[in-house]
């Protein structure tokens, strides 16, 4: 905890700067941005725990973003993660949440009728997901979304569409299926890929992709999104998935059919704002022993097994302290053949030195019920740290 | 969940103290219309055709009648526009994405010139207002935000001097000269604010009850005119001088 505060007495101590840059020749814009975010975490263990590997200080990004315009038709982005790269080529397990080349795509919106986006980044399936880091008083997305139940970035092709003075957004798109992994290069054995598909409309005007309504928007404003994804990934016989592909809970990809539906909702209205965001995965593994039925027989599991939860979280900003208030709960359940669910509650406060571009963020998380498929090391965990950007 | 409930406690007391700080004097709209006019960026009035030009996103200047509805419309591939102004000579608008400024004959709206002002700022974070400060007799090119840069021009579009105006607000999305003094509008703060035009300083500040303002102007009777870029209206206030 001593650790703990000295970082906090740290970060008061730094002043605030800033820095962009864009380059145009008239038919070629070029902008160059980029962020820098490390913590001090603090991770309060069990009883007869003694791994404090966790308690340290971490460079969470060292970002570089080109993001381009030629001319009216197309647009490029490609996004680095120098942080996350250099943890990779130590041996360290991707992070989905971080993966290291986070953007590197095309999009040609010379259709006019609908755009067409080709390459690797973000998917468009839950807004949690699609909501930037950089615009979130949280160091840590929920378990459900930050990449571990199903991916948040892949290679493919989006079309996407939106109408109603940018109310309304429709987004459908083919991916590898593997999620961060695809960067690989390989398919699995299967060669399938994954269908996304997504919709939201808001009101009274289009809603960001953003969880804090930092301008104490007058009037109430609403969004709501249905997305879904689905993949068959049958292997054939003697043939297995890329190291780390399903993922550490086991169900990111799986050895047969895979739907996964999702809801969520979001409002704001003078600095409150709230967000609530449901999603169902059901699997449905070809072969009767795989793991996941947990050794039950077809005719207790039916030849499937459902996971999923459920994520809530209320926001506000005190624009007179520039400070952001925020407390999530979450649920979740890993597969519906073990009884049980886990709870985790957090809570973060963030200072904006400048804005986003700089800005103080403290996390503390609190796992309030386990499942006995994924019993944890510690009970409580601390985050404070720093965010900077230069765009 | 030792800490759970003082973390908890510390957050109500944080929210209890604030909330009543945040309230701030608003004004209320007389009327608001909807137009046609996608994404008004800015809006200008203009007292001899007793019109409105509005610069819109996508490379499109508009004028319009008092109801919103189109007289002309002019495209422009490949443009930003987000700040519109005019006087005797020209209708300028100006194109954010790549510094430029655009002279539009006022009678036919052709454009006959582009001076292109260098900045290096972010692509969504450079000019969005633009007027003529008429205490300096120079024209006044200000960039949205981070920083939030106040360029005054001499009569040649050269830049003579700057400020940074970053502790007055978020962001500045329009600009306009009224009355011997310079009005600014800030989207992120959604205020209006009243400047000495010769320091720069603020002596009043009016909070907006709008989503998204992007554009002032003051019509004939001396209403403050409105136009929101997301939710595609103008609004008409009573001008807050009048008290």
């Amino acid at each position: 905890m001593k650790s703990f505060l000295l970082a906090a007495v740290g970060l008061l101590a730094i002043c605030k700067t800033q820095a962009q840059l864009t380059i145009t020749n008239g038919k070629h814009v070029l902008e160059i941005s980029g962020s820098f975010s490390s913590y001090y975490n603090d991770r309060q263990l069990k009883s007869g725990e003694e791994d404090r590997s966790k308690n340290r200080f971490k460079l969470r990004d060292a970002e570089l973003d080109l993001e381009g315009r030629v001319g009216t038709d197309y647009e490029y982005n490609v996004k680095v993660d120098f942080a996350d790269m250099a943890a990779n080529n130590q041996g360290a397990t991707i992070d989905p949440e971080n993966p290291g080349l986070m953007e590197a795509n095309i999009k040609y919106k010379g259709f006019h009728f609908l755009d067409i986006e080709m390459g690797y980044g973000k998917l468009y399936y839950s807004r949690s997901s699609m909501s930037t880091f950089y615009s979130s008083p949280y160091w840590q997305r929920a378990e459900l979304v930050r990449g571990s139940i199903f991916s948040r970035r892949d290679i493919g092709v989006t079309l996407m569409k939106n109408f109603w003075n940018q109310r309304a957004n429709i987004y459908v798109g083919a991916y590898t299926g593997l999620g961060e992994l695809s960067l690989a290069g390989e398919n699995d054995a299967s060669g399938q890929l994954e269908y996304i598909g997504r919709f939201d409309i808001s009101y009274p005007s289009r809603y960001r992709y953003r969880e804090i309504d930092d301008r104490i928007t007058p009037i109430p404003m609403f969004s709501v999104g249905v997305n879904g994804r689905f993949t068959n990934k049958k292997l054939p016989a003697g043939e297995i998935f890329p190291d780390n592909a399903t993922s550490e809970y086991g169900i990111k990809v799986i050895d047969g059919k895979r739907y996964v539906y999702g809801l969520d909702a979001s409002f704001q209205y003078m600095g409150f704002s709230g967000q609530f965001e449901i999603h169902q995965i059901k699997s449905e593994p070809q072969n009767e022993n795989d793991p996941l039925f947990q050794n039950l027989t077809p005719q207790q599991t039916k030849g499937y097994l459902l996971s999923g939860g459920y994520i809530a979280q209320a926001n506000y900003f005190i624009k007179n302290i520039k400070t952001i208030v925020t407390a999530r709960y979450e649920e979740l359940d890993l597969n519906d053949l073990v009884k049980g669910k886990s709870e985790r509650f957090s809570t973060a406060i963030a200072y904006q030195m400048s804005g986003y571009n700089a800005m103080i963020k403290f996390q503390y998380f609190n796992i309030m019920k386990e499942e006995s498929i994924d019993v944890l090391k510690w009970e409580e965990q601390f985050r404070i740290g720093m965010q900077f950007q230069f765009k | 969940m030792k800490y759970t409930s003082k973390l908890l406690t510390l957050g109500f007391v944080l929210l209890t103290v604030t909330c009543l700080a945040q309230k701030t004097f608003k004004l209320k709209p007389t009327k608001w219309i909807s137009t046609k006019v996608p994404e008004p960026s800015d809006i200008f009035y203009n007292s001899k055709s007793d019109s409105f030009y509005i610069a819109s996103d996508d490379g499109y200047l508009f004028e319009t009648n008092a109801a919103g509805d189109i007289l002309h419309k002019i495209t422009v591939k490949s443009s930003d526009y987000e700040a519109v102004y005019a006087d005797d000579n020209f209708v300028y608008a100006i194109d954010e994405t790549h510094r430029a400024i655009h002279f539009y004959d006022p009678k036919t709206l052709i454009c006959s010139r582009i001076v292109t002002v260098n900045y290096q700022g972010g692509r969504n974070s450079g000019y969005e207002a633009f007027s003529f400060n008429k205490s300096k007799n120079s024209f006044i090119l200000i960039t949205e935000k981070n920083p939030i840069t106040l360029f005054e021009l001499d009569i040649d579009f050269n830049v003579k001097n700057q400020f940074d105006l970053s502790k007055i607000a978020r962001d500045i999305s329009s600009a306009t000269f009224h009355n011997d003094f310079l009005y600014l509008l800030s989207d992120e703060d959604r205020s209006v604010l009243k400047l000495n035009p010769t320091t720069y300083e603020v002596i009043e500040k009016w909070v907006l009850p709008v989503i998204n303002p992007e554009g002032l102007t003051f019509d004939k009777d001396g209403n403050l005119v409105v136009s929101c870029d997301d939710l595609q209206r103008i609004y008409y206030f009573n001008n807050p001088e009048n008290k």
